[in-house]
């Protein structure tokens, strides 16, 4: 196998409609909601990754990843670029920190399970002074961190460009990266649901966790098996809707905002085929082999019907079978705002996949009333 | 818990803080350095290396020079030797000195004591004011104190002036004993002025030459920190206010800090060293203080572009002329493209490109030539036609009319030279529209052939009817030859080819102004030639060809040589025949753009071949613009094909379309590319017949391309409004005239602005064919058998006779062969023109002074004595009414009958006292010195007052006149006008005066 080979697989690898199914895939394996997936979890010996030598494997592998990388121009071009330096220091961090937290909450599950106390009960019952334990070292890593950012200034200049100008925006237009995952939501969805709603359900639902979780367990120290469901759905927004959009539209989105592999080069000129198709298309004019309805709700019914199937008749379906000890536990009034929320955060992947899978471009497409979903 | 327990190890986390600390001490320091190494400041310290070592050389060599001349040495003893006398006889003894000394002290703190005084004087005052408006208490001790204080101060100042005195006194005798060292010393002064001001220079400079506390200061003053003062080595800026730059929501002031290295730009010294200190060239034009284009008001990026504020290599954005010398900067300055700059520097050969900026209105800038070729090369290949460009708006269509080409050409030959122009002639401005690099398949090629059939067919059917009667007589084509090569034909039409190897200038532009006739009795028949030379305006109104009033056997004359010219290999190419199943896919294509399918099947099912190819032909040409070029039947209101180029140098590169081929991604190398092989960018990609790029091939030369590149990056927008030729009346007629005067090609005859006169080795040619002169000869006389020079023209006639002349033109210089040809000038461009002489010499227009030229009984006699062969005899070589001079054409001299109908007064007075001053090289001898002017008229007349011997002359000559009046001539026919000898102008009557 040569090289070329390798980066090719790794480009159709990294094609969007193979890395989201895959990422899906393999997060709830490594992220388990449900006692299920936890007992498969087990058996894989994925918890394996959260031990010291799981640690070192991963980074050897992010490394080894990035030095390859590193030998292809383009690559190199899209990583090194000084806008990106940081977030590629942002993969590495966001790794390190969630392998520290998972180490500890898998050592705590097996005392736990050994019916010992989790590590964290003997620090509770010590006492340390606020000088000098932890005001010294937060100076001692003030310093470290001015060091760091002074050294790293001088190395890399700020990346400046032309005078803004109305008349000619860059090719690829990017968000900062914070907002890189709205900016790749609006590709799925209209700006009124990518740019107002979504956002603002976010916060409602952050809002909305307090009261939402009521699991006593795993307070005050790590623990992943007693808040396998809380992990699992945080996890699910942070790494996958939140970071893995920055690594997107960091590292994959190109000029004319096309997806490329991690290793193709960033060709100006290159063309998708936009062929995108709506709901009421595939259902009349494919399945049924008919002329679209005039009628605008008339045509819109299936997508009505899967909007409606979704939210009304999913949380209840849900209720029954996979949700079914948590709606015991909840309650009916604290389940159906918990199920609400997770389907609205599960629709972004489903639509992507719809996307890029099926081409589908509106499950409801009213443009005559700018309503589209 | 005990309190001292501590979780972390102290001893620890002491020395991880210390090593910290040590770390951030290292960053700061690492901080300061990297903040203080700037590439310019090792620019600025090589410069002062050069710098220095210049200046010592320039010291030396002027300190020798002032040793070796004898008077500084002579100085420089005499001064010694002054300085021996002082000091044995003036200079002040001991016992008198210390008394001086005591003196001067004293007097200090009289002066000092005064001054106290003084100021408490002033606040005694404003107190004393104070409580007189405010009617205090205490006013009268403030009067009190205020008189007491002004009564010391008289006092004081009357010691004062005591002291000083005395002080005077005492040092009075040895001042006037040193007088004369002093004034030595000035003397000395005055001699080693320059060296003088070196050697200050130098002690500034040089670290040797300092004194040991500059010497630490020329030190200290650069250290980090302590460089906020007064630094040796700093950013140098030009802050153009006037010129701004757009920074989308605002506009800030541009600011050049291009200074900071190349510090000898405005520097002569520098001429030779190496960039960046290099000199600019032609200072007395650009960056000199007294240039049209000082450094401190333009600055430096208006016109090479680049980024001003830029101080480093590559933030200056500097482009390379040349892959090598990129390559040479990759290797000395990591030189890289700053792509985020949009406007970076023009690469070296294109810099004329922004002279056309603020000179946009102007025909020919001074001093640019390349832009100047560039601009005379879109015009003659007519780019302007098919690409709107705002500065060429309004210009006529380049190419010939084709609304009669059938009563011209044959429908074989049009289809050969549509097929390959240049096979017919080499420098024809005739694009290549087939068999490019496109369409060089063979399909495409056979589409191709089909194609100009169809655009033939189209033209020939359309042509309308144009009567050609034959010449009365037959022609004789020796006697042609000679006319062609006498009457002016040459200067715009050569009829032979040029050598493939020659430079495109302006000069070879102009001799080819019209097509170049190789070939032409191939094209064309005698008997077209011939109803053309008689009157090319019927043939084609808006021809710029003139009438050059040539009688019936002459014109028959030339008709006959020209149609000894043949191309016959150009007539013997193969024509293909019409192949019905190519038009037809030609015409399914073009039917198929506004019909369905089978309506375009059934449309052609319905034509015959005929129809097809007149329909193909009528679309063709709406396809290739041929329209833009050529006057067609049917195509009177169509728009420009191409795209519009006024501002197409601001075209950003992502808007250039590159497509597979491996060039720079620059806009110059884009234009490059795009002039060498218009098709080029199809190269790769998969297109249909009708989507293929369709600009034709001009040929181009290199030189020509790089010319018109630089033009093209001159198409800009964004030009400094505050430094644009003024928009004033006086511009707008010159330009205007250039641009009349381009248009008809007077250049082509005439010196016009210093420039033209590129008939003249055509006519030097002709004196040594048929006037039998040798080749010296030739060269030495040819400027009096050439069009003449018309500098000055606004100054020297009348612009009532300018407005005669140039609507019908009479004979001035009847030795010439040339003629001045009938243009038919509309009133409106003879207005720009006579506009146009008046504004290049400053004369009002159109009435100006008007002068008496009345004589008395005595002045006439004077004049007519200055007249004569005694002194000026100027029939020597004026002609005179009928009477022409003795001796050889080359000598003779306008006609002075003229002169009260032609020539201003005023510039007959100027002509007199100084021709050259007025005509460099011209045969007018001077009669006055303009160096000795007082002193140089005969002393015998008018008792030798020179103003009101050449006032009187030029009174006598306004008073020669010819018969019948001016409006009676004009109302008779013109019979040959031209023709050289007087005896056919039998208008002209002898003088009075003379006889």
């Amino acid at each position: 196998m040569t090289l070329e080979t390798i980066k090719e697989f790794v480009n159709i690898i990294f094609a969007p409609e193979i890395i989201l199914p895959l990422i899906l895939l393999v997060f709830f394996v490594i992220f388990p909601p449900t006692d299920r997936l936890y007992k498969l979890n087990k058996m894989l010996r994925i918890d394996k990754l959260w031990t010291k030598e799981g640690g070192i494997a991963i980074f050897a592998i992010l490394i080894v990843f990035f030095l390859f990388g590193l030998t292809d121009p383009n690559f190199k071009l899209i990583v090194t670029k000084p806008d990106n330096v940081p977030i590629v220091g942002l993969i590495f961090l966001v790794v390190f920190f969630l392998w520290f937290a998972m180490k500890q909450a898998v050592e705590n599950d097996q005392r736990i399970g050994e019916g010992k106390k989790p590590a964290e009960d003997a620090d509770s019952k010590e006492k340390v002074l606020v000088w000098p334990d932890l005001v010294y070292i937060e100076f001692i890593a003030l310093i470290l961190c001015t060091v760091l950012l002074i050294a790293w200034s001088i190395l890399l200049k700020a990346p400046l460009e032309e005078p803004a100008n109305p008349a000619v925006s860059p090719n690829p237009s990017k968000a900062p990266w914070y907002f890189l995952g709205l900016q790749e939501m609006l590709v799925y969805f209209d700006p009124w649901i990518a740019g107002v709603l979504f956002p603002t359900i976010i916060i409602i639902g952050m809002m909305a966790i307090p009261y939402l979780d009521h699991n006593e367990k795993g307070r005050g120290y790590f623990s992943f098996n007693e808040r396998k469901m809380a992990i699992s759905v945080f996890m699910f927004f942070w790494l996958v809707l939140w970071v893995f959009l920055i690594m997107v539209g960091t590292f994959l989105r190109g000029p004319n905002w096309n997806f490329f592999g991690p290793f193709e080069f960033w060709d100006v000129n290159k063309l998708e085929a936009l062929t995108n198709v709506n709901l009421s298309e595939i259902v009349y004019m494919i399945w049924l082999k008919q002329q679209l309805p005039a009628n605008i709700l008339l045509r819109e019914l299936p997508g009505f019907l899967v909007i409606i199937g979704y939210f009304g008749l999913m949380p209840l379906i849900l209720a029954k079978t996979l949700f079914k000890r948590l709606f015991d536990q909840l309650g009916s009034l604290r389940y159906s705002i918990f199920t609400i929320l997770l389907l609205m955060a599960v629709s972004l992947p489903i639509k992507m996949l719809l996307r890029w899978a099926f081409n589908i471009k509106y499950i409801v497409a009213i443009p005559e009333f700018f309503f589209n979903i | 818990m005990e309190p001292q327990e501590r979780h972390y190890n102290i001893d620890k986390l002491n020395v991880l803080f210390a090593v910290s600390s040590l770390g951030l001490l290292a960053v700061l320091g690492w901080m300061v350095a990297d903040d203080y190494s700037r590439s310019w400041k090792d620019v600025q310290k090589k410069f002062r290396t050069l710098e220095i070592e210049k200046t010592r050389v320039k010291f030396d060599t002027t300190e020798n020079l002032l040793e070796q001349t004898p008077e500084y040495q002579e100085l420089v003893a005499e001064l010694e030797q002054a300085r021996s006398e002082y000091a044995a006889n003036c200079a002040p003894k001991e016992s008198v000195k210390a008394e001086v000394k005591n003196l001067t002290a004293q007097n200090g703190l009289l002066v000092q004591e005064q001054k106290f005084i003084s100021a408490k004087l002033d606040a005694s005052r404003y107190l004393y004011e104070n409580a007189l408006k405010n009617n205090a208490r205490d006013a009268d001790s403030r009067r009190a104190e205020f008189n007491a204080l002004s009564q010391k101060l008289d006092e004081l100042d009357l010691a004062v002036a005591q002291s000083n005195q005395a002080l005077d006194e005492k040092t009075k005798g040895v001042e006037v004993c040193g007088a004369r060292l002093k004034e030595l010393e000035r003397q000395e002064h005055n001699f080693s002025n320059k060296a003088q001001i070196l050697h200050r220079k130098l002690v500034n400079i040089d670290p040797d030459k300092m004194s040991f506390t500059s010497r630490i200061a020329d030190m200290v003053r650069d250290l980090p920190i302590l460089d906020l003062a007064n630094p040796k080595y700093k950013i140098n800026q030009i802050v153009l206010k006037d010129i701004t730059e757009d920074v989308n929501f605002m506009t800030v002031p541009k600011v050049d800090r291009c200074i900071t290295c190349h510090l000898g730009i405005d520097n002569p010294d520098f001429e030779h060293a190496d960039q960046p200190f290099t000199t600019h060239p032609d200072l007395n034009n650009f960056l000199g203080r007294e240039s049209p284009h000082p450094m401190e008001e333009f600055g430096c990026s208006v016109c090479h572009g680049g980024r001003g504020r830029g101080t480093d290599f590559n933030s200056a954005a500097h482009t390379p002329s040349s892959p090598e010398q990129a390559k040479a900067w990759e290797e000395k300055y990591h030189w890289h493209q700053l792509h985020h700059w949009e406007k970076p520097m023009l690469p070296i050969q294109y810099t004329e490109a922004s002279c056309f900026k603020c000179h946009s209105g102007q025909t020919e800038v001074k001093k640019a030539d390349k832009l100047n070729l560039g601009l005379h090369v879109i015009e003659k290949a007519g780019c302007y036609n098919c690409h709107e460009i705002e500065k060429f708006k309004g210009w006529p269509k380049p190419g010939p009319d084709l609304t009669k080409v059938a009563s011209k050409i044959s429908k074989n030959w049009a289809y050969r030279w549509i097929s390959d122009p240049h096979g017919f002639r080499l420098d024809t401005w005739m694009p290549s529209f087939f068999f490019q690099s496109n369409t060089s398949d063979p399909q495409s090629r056979a589409r191709n052939e089909q194609e100009i059939h169809a655009i033939a067919e189209y033209l020939f059917k359309k042509s309308q009817e144009y009567d050609k009667s034959a010449p009365p007589m037959a022609g004789d084509p020796v006697r042609g030859e000679e006319l062609v090569a006498s009457v002016g034909c040459l200067a715009c039409h050569q009829t032979s080819p040029l050598a493939a190897s020659q430079m495109v200038t302006a000069d070879s532009l102009r001799r080819e102004h019209g097509p170049n006739l190789t070939g032409v009795g191939t094209k064309i028949s005698e008997k077209w030639i011939y109803n053309w030379l008689k009157d090319p305006k019927r043939y084609h109104p808006a021809t710029r060809m003139p009438n050059l009033r040539l009688i019936d056997q002459e014109a028959a004359d030339i008709a006959a040589f020209l149609g000894t010219l043949k191309n016959e290999d150009f007539n013997a190419t193969p024509i293909p025949d019409v192949s019905e199943t190519v038009m037809d896919e030609i015409v399914f294509n073009f039917l198929a753009k506004s019909k369905t399918n089978a309506q375009a099947e059934e449309a052609l099912g319905a034509m015959n071949l005929e129809e097809k190819l007149l329909f193909a032909g009528e679309k063709l040409i709406r396809h290739y613009g041929c329209f833009s070029c050529h006057d067609i039947s049917g195509f009177e209101s169509d728009k420009p094909i191409g795209t519009a180029m006024t501002e197409e140098g601001d075209k950003s590169t992502h808007r250039l379309d590159f497509g597979f081929v491996n060039i720079e991604h620059m806009n110059y190398a884009w234009f490059t590319q795009k002039l060498k092989d218009p098709r080029i960018f199809d190269q790769g990609r998969v297109k249909a017949h009708d989507e293929k790029l369709r600009m034709p091939n001009f040929h181009f030369t290199d030189e020509e391309i790089e010319a018109v590149v630089t033009a093209l990056l001159g198409f800009v927008r964004d030009v400094p409004e505050a430094k644009v030729v003024p928009r004033d009346a006086r511009n707008i007629d010159i330009e205007s005239g250039q641009k009349l005067v381009r248009q008809m090609n007077c250049k082509g005859c005439h010196i016009l602005e210093g420039e033209g006169g590129s008939i003249r080795p055509s006519v030097a040619e002709w004196l040594i064919k048929y006037d039998n002169r040798s080749d010296t000869e030739a060269q030495a006389i040819v400027n009096s058998f050439s069009p003449p020079n018309l500098v000055g023209e606004g100054k020297k006639v009348q612009a009532q006779w300018l407005f005669e002349f140039i609507h019908a033109p009479e004979t001035i210089r009847p030795w010439l062969k040339v003629r001045m040809p009938t243009y038919n000038f509309a009133s409106e461009q003879l207005n720009i023109l006579l506009k146009y002489f008046s504004a290049l010499d400053g004369q009002d227009f159109p009435f100006e002074e008007k002068v008496d030229v009345s004589l008395t009984e005595q002045e006439y006699k004077a004049a007519q004595a200055l007249f004569s062969p005694e002194y000026f005899d100027c029939v020597k070589c004026h002609i005179v009414g009928n009477k022409l001079p003795d001796g050889s054409p080359e000598n003779w001299a306008p006609n002075f009958a003229l002169a009260k109908r032609r020539l201003k007064p005023d510039w007959i007075v100027e002509w007199i006292k100084n021709p050259q001053n007025l005509l460099p090289g011209t045969k007018m001898p001077n009669y006055f010195d303009p160096q000795a002017f007082e002193a140089s008229g005969p002393d015998d007349i008018l008792n030798g007052d020179e103003h009101e011997q050449i006032r009187v002359l030029r009174n006598f000559l306004l008073t020669l006149s010819e018969q019948p009046p001016l409006a009676e001539r004009n109302a008779e026919p013109q019979p040959a006008a031209a023709s050289s000898s007087a005896e056919e102008n039998p208008q002209l009557t002898p003088i009075e005066g003379l006889n």
